[in-house]
C-alpha cells in the first residue's frame, strides 16, 4: 500500500479506525492463515482493502 | 446488550467504562489504553487479538491488587481465560504498570471515545516502549509510528534518554 494512503488511513478518527479493526478482526477468524509467513492472509484483510469497502 | 452477550463490533467503549470504575471502586489509581490499540491511535488500523489496559496498582503489595480487580470484574460478568479476561469474547489484559509504562500512564493524552473519558499513551511513549521491548513487532510498530505519526521528536529523545533506551536499526 502506498505510503500516501496508509497516512490517509492514519488521520481517520480513532472511533471509524476501532470499527475497521474489528472488521479486520471477523475477517481473520473467516479466513485463518495457514502458516506464519508475515504476508497478509488475504487480499481483503488489508486496510486498504476495508478503506475502498472491498471487504464484505 | 447484557455485558458479555458476544458483540459484532469491538466492545472498546465497554472496556474503557470498566477501567473507569476500577478508578472508582479505588482499586486502581490510574490508568491508560497502551498497546496495540493506542498505536492505532496514531496509525492506520491493523489486526489486534486484545486490548492492554496498563495500570497504577491502589495496592502496592506484589500481587498489585490483581485478584481483586479480576473479582471485581468478574462479578460485571467478564470471563478469565489465561492471562485475559474477556468482555464479549474480546480479550483484555490488564497490566500493573512500572518504570517506564508508569510514566506512560501519568503522561497519557487524554481523549474520549464514544463519551467515555480516556487516557491513551502518548505515541513517544509506545515508540520508546516498543524500542524497550525490540521484538519484530515492535520494530514494525516504531517504523509504523515514525512515518505515519505526528511524534514530538525532542520529547521522544528526552523519554528515551531518561530510561537509557534508542531506537533499533529499522
Amino acid at each position: 500500500m502506498k505510503l500516501e494512503m496508509r497516512q490517509k488511513l492514519a488521520r481517520e478518527p480513532f472511533t471509524e479506525k476501532i470499527r475497521k479493526v474489528g472488521q479486520l478482526i471477523r475477517l481473520a477468524k473467516t479466513f485463518p492463515r495457514r502458516d506464519a509467513k508475515p504476508a497478509p492472509a488475504h487480499p481483503a484483510l488489508s486496510a486498504e482493502a476495508l478503506a475502498k469497502g472491498d471487504a464484505k | 446488550m447484557p455485558i458479555n452477550e458476544p458483540s459484532a463490533n469491538l466492545p472498546l467503549a465497554d472496556v474503557l467504562r470498566a477501567a473507569n470504575g476500577l478508578v472508582a471502586a479505588k482499586l486502581i489509581e490510574d490508568w491508560a489504553l497502551g498497546g496495540a490499540l493506542a498505536a492505532i491511535y496514531y496509525v492506520e488500523p491493523f489486526t489486534t487479538y486484545d486490548a492492554d489496559i496498563f495500570f497504577i496498582p491502589a495496592d502496592k503489595g506484589l500481587t498489585a491488587g490483581i485478584p481483586a480487580i479480576y473479582a471485581h470484574l468478574q462479578a460485571q460478568g467478564w470471563e478469565v481465560e489465561r492471562e485475559h479476561l474477556l468482555l464479549r469474547g474480546f480479550p483484555v489484559q490488564f497490566l500493573a504498570a512500572s518504570g517506564l509504562t508508569k510514566e506512560a500512564v501519568r503522561e497519557a493524552a487524554r481523549v474520549e471515545y464514544e463519551g467515555v473519558p480516556a487516557k491513551i499513551f502518548s505515541a513517544e511513549h509506545i515508540v520508546a516502549i516498543a524500542a524497550s521491548v525490540g521484538r519484530p513487532k515492535d520494530k514494525a510498530r516504531i517504523e509504523q509510528l515514525l512515518q505515519q505519526a505526528d511524534l514530538d521528536k525532542t520529547r521522544l529523545e528526552k523519554i528515551l534518554q531518561r530510561h537509557k533506551l534508542k531506537l533499533p536499526t529499522l
